[in-house]
């Protein structure tokens, strides 16, 4: 039962990491490779709202939840905005680019200690006991409730809201949504800040389970293999991806070798690709783009 | 008479000016100021510098200035050789400092080698080639914990407070020289009669230490002990507890270590080192503090104590240097040198011809003291001969 535990709780840290490159490439082609540094930064603004806010944990993550859309949006306005036009891989790299920016300030502001940002909101991680004699820590059960929540808004969000079906006539066909009068620059910054949310989202609960440094953008990059298992323009796949590639370290590390565990996730992928280099819910035009 | 004047006012002018960066010991520093070691290795570059700051604001050492080159590495083997290039070949550096990984170390030392530039680790793990009794002529090191001996005296601790049979799992990180001390302290274990249940080898980026808990708590250890970043030793025993586990946990110290362990309180989670905790309030605790406070330092003066000794290290060696500063006397004064500590370690450090590490270890064990709320010294210090 705890490796059935185990398997869910790292499922739902890739899940709710790579819906966020899913979301951004589905919408504008871009592969986000900053969206780690992205996380990082979210989860680094859980910090600056819980010393103003310590009295609320609830206030404190909202804010900088409300902040990372924010940091997302600004990200495309004042950066992804300009490479309209532009290669893709221009696009790219200008994410590389603004990786590299991030990690830097992130280590002149807040240093290169592990911080701990339920100290300053009195928040504990209790474990909490499952039967099979499992166990789960509080934050890891509230990351797998959030990945339910947020896959289950955002499918809902794009089948039926206004702007989520923009998002998606965006994601078809550029030219024929501007046609139609669609908001192009407005629904690309959405994108960047919904993406740039669920992975602060994700970055907050791995900070409050187990501390914050700079190295969770390593986590961001382990995730961007199970967005790819899955196929890189479906929420689905990002989801059975995220499981497929949970599943294999988990067992891997428990049964072979903990070593595998770094590398497991690039292994499903070189043989996804092998496979069907589209992901398994992908499209082949969206791979001929890349 | 203008003349004079003018050549009167220069000699003036030279007699009157403070010392110049030429007339400076050069020292050049690489160390993992950023990048996914800078946690741990950061706050030994950042006490370095104020301890050598402050050096520098009481007048120097023998009068002159110490000017302290410091170059980021990010803990990137490339970038180290490219920063040691620069401090040995531009800045003429005559001591250099490594606080940094261990996988710079071999392209730092290709340079230092060629040139013959003393290296100190400081921070950093001490490689065996500072261990007597053939150290290498070039290497020194001051950094709290060593190879070998840690796990031996921490085993010693582990026998010494259990009365029912032992068995010990082990926790490393998945880099060579964690992974090779947890081998070797398997290894000795078994030697000391203890039974050995199992070692889990972490990697660096984990998302979430659980699986590797889950394995190591299935081997049933009543012990498990950890010599490895201070990331991989916390998670672990973080994860651990909340599967439940009951067992004791023994732990390297490190910079971290303080402040965690009170983060943590954990009566039955032991951490071992040769660094003194700021609970012992001495005077040099008191001394830190308040440089690192006007400082303004990024890191907390708990985590200062390694950059520290490096400081007084660097400040004895160039002390007892007579005549002109060369690599040469540096490493003269480097062969013979007896630092004291003021309380920060458990004796002084001393360096002979034979014995670049220390001639003596000392060891404290630290928890957390559930009753009185605060951190306990569970051991005093334990001297262990260096030969």
């Amino acid at each position: 039962m705890q490796l059935v535990v185990n398997i869910l709780v790292l499922t739902a840290i890739y899940a709710l990491i790579s819906c966020g490159y899913v979301l951004i490439y589905r919408v504008s082609r871009v592969l986000n490779l900053a969206h780690g540094e992205l996380m990082m930064i979210g989860a680094y603004l859980l910090l600056v709202t819980a010393t103003s806010f310590s009295w609320s944990p609830a206030i404190a993550i909202g804010s900088a939840l409300v902040l990372s859309l924010a940091v997302g949006g600004m990200v495309y306005v004042f950066l992804m905005r300009k490479m309209t036009g532009e290669m893709v891989l221009a696009a790219v790299l200008a994410t590389v680019a603004l990786g590299v920016l991030l990690r830097g300030l992130a280590i002149l502001i807040w240093s290169a200690q592990i911080q701990y940002p339920g100290q300053p909101l009195g928040l504990t991680n209790p474990s909490l006991k499952l039967p099979g004699d499992a166990s789960i820590s509080l934050y890891s059960a509230l990351l797998i409730g959030s990945t339910v929540l947020v896959y289950g808004t955002l499918f809902a969000f794009l089948r039926f809201g206004r702007w989520g079906v923009r998002m998606r006539a965006a994601g078809q066909s550029p030219l024929l949504a501007a046609q139609r009068g669609i908001n192009l620059h407005g629904v690309y910054a959405l994108a960047w800040g919904l993406s740039t949310l669920t992975g602060a989202l994700a970055g907050i609960l791995i900070a409050l389970d187990t501390g914050l440094s700079q190295t969770i953008v390593l986590i961001g990059l382990k995730a961007f293999p199970a967005a790819l298992v899955g196929g890189l323009d479906s929420l689905v796949g990002a989801l059975v991806g995220s499981l497929i590639v949970a599943a294999a370290e988990v067992l891997l590390i428990h049964y072979v070798d903990p070593l595998l565990s770094d590398v497991v996730p690039f292994l499903v992928l070189i043989g996804m690709l092998v496979l069907r280099p589209w992901g398994l819910f992908g499209t082949r035009e969206a791979l001929d783009r890349v | 008479m203008k003349k004079t004047v003018m050549l009167g006012a220069a000699a003036l002018a030279v007699a009157a000016a403070p010392a110049t960066a030429q007339d400076a010991y050069v020292i050049g520093v690489t160390g993992a100021m950023t990048g996914p070691s800078a946690g741990t290795l950061g706050p030994a570059v950042e006490g370095l510098r104020i301890y050598i700051d402050r050096l520098n604001a009481a007048g120097g050492v023998n009068g002159k200035p110490v000017k302290l080159v410091l170059q980021d590495d990010s803990s990137e083997p490339s970038k180290a050789a490219a920063n040691v290039k620069k401090l040995v070949g531009q800045d003429n550096v005559i001591l250099l400092v490594n606080s940094s990984l261990s996988s710079t170390y071999a392209p730092m030392l290709a340079e230092t080698k060629r040139a013959e530039v003393p290296v100190l680790f400081v921070g950093a793990v001490c490689p065996k080639e500072v261990l007597p009794p053939t150290p290498d002529p070039l290497q020194f090191c001051t950094t709290n914990f060593g190879q070998g001996y840690d796990s031996r005296a921490a085993l010693t601790f582990v026998k010494e407070t259990t009365n029912e049979p032992i068995r010990i799992g082990f926790a490393s990180m998945a880099i060579p020289i964690s992974r090779g001390e947890m081998e070797y302290a398997s290894e000795h274990a078994r030697s000391l009669g203890m039974a050995t249940v199992g070692h889990e080898t972490i990697p660096p980026p984990t998302p979430d230490y659980t699986p590797f808990a889950t394995k190591l708590k299935d081997a049933n250890p009543n012990w498990v002990a950890s010599w490895a970043p201070w990331v991989t030793e916390v998670r672990t025993v973080e994860a651990l507890r909340r599967l439940g586990w009951q067992g004791n946990y023994i732990a390297i110290a490190h910079v971290e270590a303080e402040l965690d362990l009170a983060r943590v309180k954990d009566p039955k989670f032991f951490v071992m080192g040769a660094n003194g905790f700021f609970i012992d309030n001495l005077p040099i605790h008191a001394e830190v503090r308040e440089a690192v406070k006007k400082a303004g330092a990024q890191y907390p003066a708990e985590q200062m104590t390694e950059g520290w000794v490096g400081g007084m290290t660097i400040e004895a060696a160039l002390k007892s240097i007579s005549g002109p500063a060369t690599r040469a006397s540096m490493l003269a004064a480097m062969n013979t040198l007896k630092v004291d500590t003021k309380g920060l370690r458990g004796g002084p450090i001393e360096f002979t011809k034979d014995n670049h590490y220390r001639t003596r270890q000392h060891y404290r064990i630290y928890s957390w003291d559930t009753d009185k709320s605060q951190l306990r010294r569970v051991k005093d210090w334990i001297t262990y001969e260096v030969k």
